[in-house]
């Protein structure tokens, strides 16, 4: 049953991955969904916290890749979002779906603005308009799908003890 | 087990510390090194993945371009259209020609304005005037045959009616030149409105459909010899005391851009419109280009002159 949810999960995460580099292109908005930030917080919270921020880190790198001049923006922001959200687990959330809403959404916001702040590129104006109107939105849209790939997986975000 | 558990914290935040400090670094990593970086994790890890997201791109870019395409498509039709327009123009202008060079002399070479407002369908304007030596009650032909005949000139231009308008009256026969008649315009509904009638046709005649009719010359404006149309049917009323045909017209006005004022020294024209041959029609286009062409340059808004020699 662990194996099974194991591989289910790495599924998952593989998934959106592909689907990161596949249906965000196609979307091409500014308010775009991040199915890296889904993928990695629902895989942070069946880990420790330390597995969660190595495999945060590894996925923000990897997503660095494609912006050079911010590389390593992406990993600390999504190591930083991954452990927290290892350690909030489902002590917050649970199975509640507005809760695991905003949990996804939160996790968006706070990924983007530690990027921002760390990749130091935009402009006070541009960044305050990134950060509170742009993020916001893309949050919003981060947490609705990433309910709905909860629900379609039957993904548990209970944690595993 | 406590132990156990502080020891898996401490773990974590060691594993949490680490990370963090790796990604600092890679902030502050030197732009090349940086660059070299990025481009192992892109060319190992990551390759299939911008396999595919490159493949989005383009799926993407065939999306935003299917609009510019679908544009680009809608113009290269219309450019089409106007093409064709100038296709008939084209063969307008070189019947025009060949007709001009049979006629050698005695006309004018103009541009017909239409104008398309309502109640002007039955009208149009020459780009000829008296300059150009149009004058009154002259007849207006395209290489078809009939249009309709000048009813006023000023310098420069001229205003016709058209067969369509109800005063319009020429005297007709048929084409072998056995049975005489008035053609006027028939005034019916819907398909019949553009048509025409062979009207005072003597009882003792009869006339089959598709024989072609002309100006018969009888009287001063319409030289004979002008094709008009075909007869299409009988339509004689009960009690009439003389045959009426329907006749169908050999020029729609609404489509000739050009035309030919028949000045009244040109006479019989009986011959100009037989068919003419491929080597006399080029001979033709050749003998009477200068002719169209200065008569074009005459015109609007200059003058219009097309005297005989």
């Amino acid at each position: 049953m662990r194996t099974y949810s194991f591989l289910k999960g790495a599924g998952v995460f593989v998934l959106l991955v592909v689907l990161h580099y596949t249906v965000r292109p196609l979307i091409g908005a500014r308010i775009s969904i991040d199915f890296l930030v889904i993928a990695v917080l629902l895989t942070a919270v069946h880990v420790r916290p330390g597995v969660a921020a190595l495999i945060g880190f590894a996925t923000g790198l990897i997503a660095d890749s494609l912006t050079p001049l911010s590389f390593g923006a992406g990993a600390l922001a999504m190591t930083g979002v991954s452990a927290v959200a290892s350690w909030l687990k489902s002590t917050v959330f649970g199975d509640n779906l507005l809760l695991q809403a905003i949990f996804l959404a939160a996790g968006k916001l706070a990924f983007d603005f530690v990027y921002l702040v760390a990749e130091r590129r935009l402009g006070l104006g541009d960044l305050l308009v990134q950060l509170f109107l742009w993020s916001p939105l893309s949050a919003v849209a981060t947490g609705l799908v990433g309910v709905l790939v909860v629900r379609i997986f039957r993904i548990s975000m209970e944690s595993r003890r | 087990m406590a132990r156990a558990t502080r020891s898996s914290a401490r773990v974590d935040t060691v594993l949490l510390a680490a990370c963090i400090v790796a990604s600092l670094l890679c902030l502050v990593l030197p732009t090349g090194t940086r660059q070299t970086f990025a481009d192992n994790i892109r060319q190992t890890f990551i390759a299939p993945l911008i396999s595919l997201q490159v493949q989005a791109e383009r799926a993407r870019g065939a999306f935003i371009v299917r609009d510019i395409t679908a544009a680009r498509l809608d113009s290269l039709i219309l450019k089409n259209a106007d093409l064709r327009d100038m296709e008939l123009e084209n063969g307008q202008l070189r019947a025009l020609l060949g007709l001009g060079a049979r006629l050698r002399n005695g006309f004018v070479a103009a541009e017909a304005l239409h104008r398309p407002e309502m109640g002007e369908a039955q009208t149009v304007v020459i780009t000829a005037g008296s300059r150009a030596g149009v004058v009154e009650r002259s007849a207006v032909v395209a290489p078809e045959g009939l249009i309709g005949k000048v009813i006023g000139t000023g310098d420069k231009t001229s205003t016709a009616i058209l067969w369509t308008h109800p005063d319009f009256a020429v005297s007709a026969m048929s084409a072998n030149g056995n049975v005489f008649g008035i053609i006027k315009p028939h005034v019916g509904a819907d398909v019949e409105r553009f048509m025409l009638e062979l009207r005072g046709v003597a009882f003792r005649d009869s006339l089959l459909p598709g024989i072609e009719i002309r100006s018969s010359g009888l009287g001063t404006v319409f030289p004979r010899g002008i094709p008009i149309g075909t007869v299409v049917k009988d339509i004689t009323t009960p009690g009439a005391y003389s045959r009426t045909y329907l006749v169908r017209p050999m020029v729609m006005p609404a489509d000739v851009t050009v035309v030919m004022v028949l000045l009244p020294t040109s006479g019989n024209v009986e011959s100009v419109w037989k068919a003419p041959s491929a080597d006399s029609m080029r001979k033709a286009i050749g003998n009477s280009s200068d002719s169209l062409a200065r008569a074009r340059r005459d015109t609007m808004p200059g003058d219009s002159v097309s005297r005989r020699p």
